[in-house]
């Protein structure tokens, strides 16, 4: 027999050994996660960009930073209907909803060890509104004063009820002014250029939350660790890794228990692991509203802004079949506001499909309407891709007469023309900023996504008018009605067709539980395991 | 003589990069959309006083040609500008993306090397024996099957089912890398003696690698077979054979040598797409290299990171053809003589 060289002998025992060890790293090291003070492992697909609250508006960086910072009150349970306390221990608002006054708890402290009071929430809020970050517009004409030690007033240039929802962002993450300051933070007008700690904050936590932040990397995982002298209920799990993974990744993850929980899991995934006893699903309708829009510019389009062709599209649309795309979960749009919020339409005032009456209209308009619909190729969400639905819109259009080109492009340059208003048609969703009906405000003629459908201010006075009343109205009991109004305004208008809200599933395994799904901010990681 | 060169491929390299910042640029702007659409949220990207802080902050309220020229002044100075997305300079960010990008290339292809050398030489020992007739058969399936398909069923297979190898990532969750010496870390922990983090990297590292090796397993096989076979029929080859020296000295003195010469050349192209264009087996394992980088920055308009990352795939491309240039000498004298 033919001896094996000596480097032959070294290779061969070296390969060898890293394949036992790595058998054992695949099938040894997966994270406890059934008792107490384990480690979670959390699978999400990510758009992280920075821990720095004031700057981050994006949905890991929500999640990030519900843990990692307090704010002056949050939602749980997955409700996003009612804020509740948290830093601040009870608000009241004046009767025009222009100032509105918290009081604080006066017994947390940050990790360093500092005071948490009014001064530290007044700089965490003036300074997210001043670094002219993504969610800065949450500031936008409201500025925090502080009365004493534990009283702050938040003042409003106009009415504004929705500043309790507002507060519940993690962008308004209440932060430790001394640490913030003495590394370089600042709160001043100018600080988009002067301030200067986010380098700081992507490196440690200067909250009071229930987390404290470990490690950073946008790009792979953030691991954080229980803050040992947070003041609310402890979280469950010591450690928590916040794990970049793909949709298909995370299926795989959590059936094999290398993650805990799967995040981003479309509703076929879902389906496929339907009675797995390995897994625990959650699933409610996400508050994200898919919809359709005709632009109503004659500059841009002489089709799309004739009121009969918005009312073709809108009565030719087979809003039963763009539901059963979505999946299992989804839920019929029935407005642009979300069904968990204030204001609300029920599903029995949605459209139904008429096809003579859209056929009718076609008719009206003469000769065979042919129109461009743009939407994003290249992003997802909830696991819905936009073409499959731009598809279905065509095939409904195409049985009332209305021929649809398809027209994706990839969603940094279908941006640019969403954003300009230039689209004929348009697929896209709008996802809340806060939870309050009042977000929904931008739909109407001459607000931002009014403006990208080339309705400008003026085209429609009457929907105009109850959307300022709306504004300003303060009472639950008023603004509800008044909501629903200007939905049922703005599907007679046509502009806007409302699809449906998607389905959002939280996949765990059986040890951790069900995980709710947070409207709010995605996910609660504190709440996790309670 | 080998000093110019040396000198002449470097010049080529410097005028390359030019021509690349240049076109990049160029082609970049050329895009619809702007970097500022990109990167903004919904609210942010309607608030002129917002978009116009962003520009600002990010030099993008200068022309397009005053942009370029800045850029080229910090590049000479070996600055590539910062991200838009990560806010790194993107040095840093191709010092931490590349090395994860190297060390899942080098081991698929050292995998690939010797699967596919190994399994091209029995083909070529053996030509239209049913064993050969496998062996195309086998290369052909790894040249044709699409990669991302393959990767999920890896996955699926070794991962879910199975459960031998992780399915994401370089390291277990939450586990520290090693101290960064190369950036490698199956090195890194090796010469840090730290076994539990090496166990982990090989492990997160098999499964991947094995799957970017295997079209070029394929494509080696084929490659090494037909080259053998021509230099098999050679006289000197022939001679060989005549002499009665040992078959295996034979294939490996001389049939091999011969024969390597293409294989090399497929092998430096193979290896620096390898390098540069490994998106979706990085997309899907959630290997942090350059494949995904490259993705993100394309798709979020990131002009620094772009270029960036263009510049490093040229500069790879260079330096593998000159190392394929240096090889081809020291595995063929004739070549070395000329």
């Amino acid at each position: 027999m033919k001896r094996l060289s000596r480097g032959s002998a070294l290779l061969g025992g070296l390969l060898g050994a890293a394949l036992l060890l790595s058998a054992c790293s695949a099938t040894g090291s997966t994270p406890s996660s059934d008792s107490a003070g384990g480690t979670l492992v959390i699978d999400k697909s990510f758009d992280l960009k920075t821990a720095d609250p004031a700057r981050n508006f994006e949905t890991t960086g929500n999640i990030l930073g519900r843990a990692l910072y307090d704010t002056l009150v949050t939602f749980e349970n997955g409700d996003s209907s009612t804020p509740i306390p948290m830093v601040a221990t009870e608000w009241s608002g004046n009767d025009d909803a222009t100032e509105y006054t918290f009081t604080l708890r006066d017994d947390i402290t940050f990790a360093s060890g500092d005071k948490l009071t009014a001064d530290d929430v007044v700089f965490s809020l003036e300074r997210a509104k001043n670094v002219k970050g993504n969610g800065s517009f949450l500031m936008a004409g409201l500025t925090a004063e502080k009365v004493d030690d534990t009283t702050v007033v938040i003042t409003s240039e106009a009415p504004n009820t929705a500043i309790p929802a507002i507060m519940t962002s993690p962008t308004l993450g209440i932060l430790d002014s001394k640490v913030v300051e003495e590394n370089g933070g600042s709160d001043a007008e100018g600080a988009d250029t002067a301030d200067t700690a986010e380098e700081y904050l992507n490196g440690a936590s200067a909250g009071s939350g229930p987390y404290i932040l470990d490690s950073f990397d946008i790009t792979t995982e953030t691991v954080i660790t229980a803050n040992p002298d947070y003041w609310g209920t402890k979280p469950k799990y010591d450690k928590v890794v916040l794990r970049n993974a793909t949709a298909e990744t995370q299926s795989s993850d959590v059936v094999s228990g290398t993650a805990q929980v799967a995040l981003d899991l479309g509703s076929d995934q879902i389906a496929s692991l339907e009675g797995n006893s390995a897994v625990v699903i959650s699933t409610t309708s996400s508050p994200t509203i898919f919809f359709l829009f005709s632009n109503a510019d004659p500059a841009v389009s002489t089709i799309s802004s004739d009121p009969k062709f918005r009312e073709a599209v809108t009565y030719g649309l087979d809003y039963d079949s763009l539901l059963e795309l979505a999946g299992d979960g989804a839920i019929r749009a029935a407005g642009v506001v979300p069904d968990s919020f204030l204001g609300a339409l029920k599903e029995s005032d949605a459209i139904v499909r008429d096809v003579d009456r859209a056929k009718a209209a076609v008719a009206a308009l003469g000769g065979t309407p042919t129109v461009s619909l743009e939407y994003p190729s290249d992003i997802s969400s909830n696991g819905l891709d936009f073409g499959p639905i731009a598809e279905r819109v065509q095939a409904n259009l195409a049985e009332v007469g209305i021929t649809v080109n398809l027209s994706p492009s990839p969603v940094a340059t279908a941006l640019e023309n969403y954003r300009a208003g230039t689209e004929e048609m348009g697929l896209w969703l709008w996802s809340p900023d806060f939870p309050d009906p009042s977000d929904y405000l931008v739909f109407g003629p001459g607000a931002t996504v009014g403006l990208r459908a080339g309705w400008a201010a003026g085209s429609a006075p009457e929907i105009e008018d109850i959307a300022a009343q709306a504004a300003v109205t303060v009472s639950d009991e008023e603004r509800a009605p008044l909501y629903e109004e200007f939905q049922t305004k703005l599907n007679e208008a046509g502009v806007f067709n409302p699809l449906f809200q998607p389905s959002a599933s939280v996949v765990a395994s059986s040890a951790v539980g069900e995980v709710l799904y947070s409207p709010a901010f995605g996910l609660d990681i504190a709440a996790i395991g309670q | 003589m080998f000093g110019r060169f040396l000198l002449k491929r470097i010049g080529a390299a410097v005028l390359l990069a030019f021509g690349i910042v240049v076109v990049t640029f160029a082609l970049t702007a050329l895009l619809p959309g702007d970097p500022a659409t990109a990167q903004l949220g919904e609210r942010a990207a309607a608030d002129p006083e917002i978009v116009a802080a962003y520009m600002k902050a990010n030099g993008l309220d200068q022309p397009l040609y005053t942009q370029f020229f800045i850029y080229l002044g910090h590049l000479v100075q070996g600055d590539l500008g910062t991200s838009l997305q990560s806010r790194n300079p993107v040095l840093t960010d191709l010092g931490q993306f590349g090395p994860a990008s190297f060390e899942l290339a080098v081991t698929a292809t050292v995998i690939a090397v010797i699967v596919g050398v190994g399994l091209g030489i029995v083909a070529a020992l053996r030509p239209d024996r049913p064993l050969d007739h496998t062996l195309r058969v086998v290369s052909l399936g790894g040249v044709s099957i699409p990669i991302f398909w393959l990767s999920l069923i890896a996955v699926f297979i070794f991962s879910t089912q199975l459960r031998i190898f992780p399915s994401s990532g370089r390291l277990n969750p939450g586990e520290t890398p090693p101290p960064h010496i190369t950036g490698l870390y199956t090195l890194d922990s090796l010469l840090t003696a730290n076994w539990a983090t090496f166990g982990s990297a090989v492990g997160h590292l098999i499964l991947p690698a094995l799957v970017l090796a295997a079209p070029m397993v394929g494509l080696l096989l084929r490659f090494t077979r037909s080259s053998m076979l021509e230099v098999i029929g050679n006289d000197y080859v022939r001679s060989a054979n005549a002499k009665g020296l040992p078959p295996g000295l034979v294939v490996r003195r001389h049939t091999l040598r011969g024969a390597l010469v293409p294989v090399i050349t497929v092998l430096g192209s193979a290896f620096a797409s390898l390098l540069a264009g490994t998106v979706l087996v990085e997309q899907i394992f959630a290997w942090p290299g350059i494949g995904s980088y490259a993705y993100r920055s394309a798709s979020n308009l990131d002009l620094p990171a772009i270029v960036g990352v263009t510049l490093f795939v040229a500069l790879v491309f260079i330096a593998v053809n000159f190392l394929v240039d240096v090889l081809y000498g020291l595995i063929d004298p004739r070549i070395r003589t000329s």
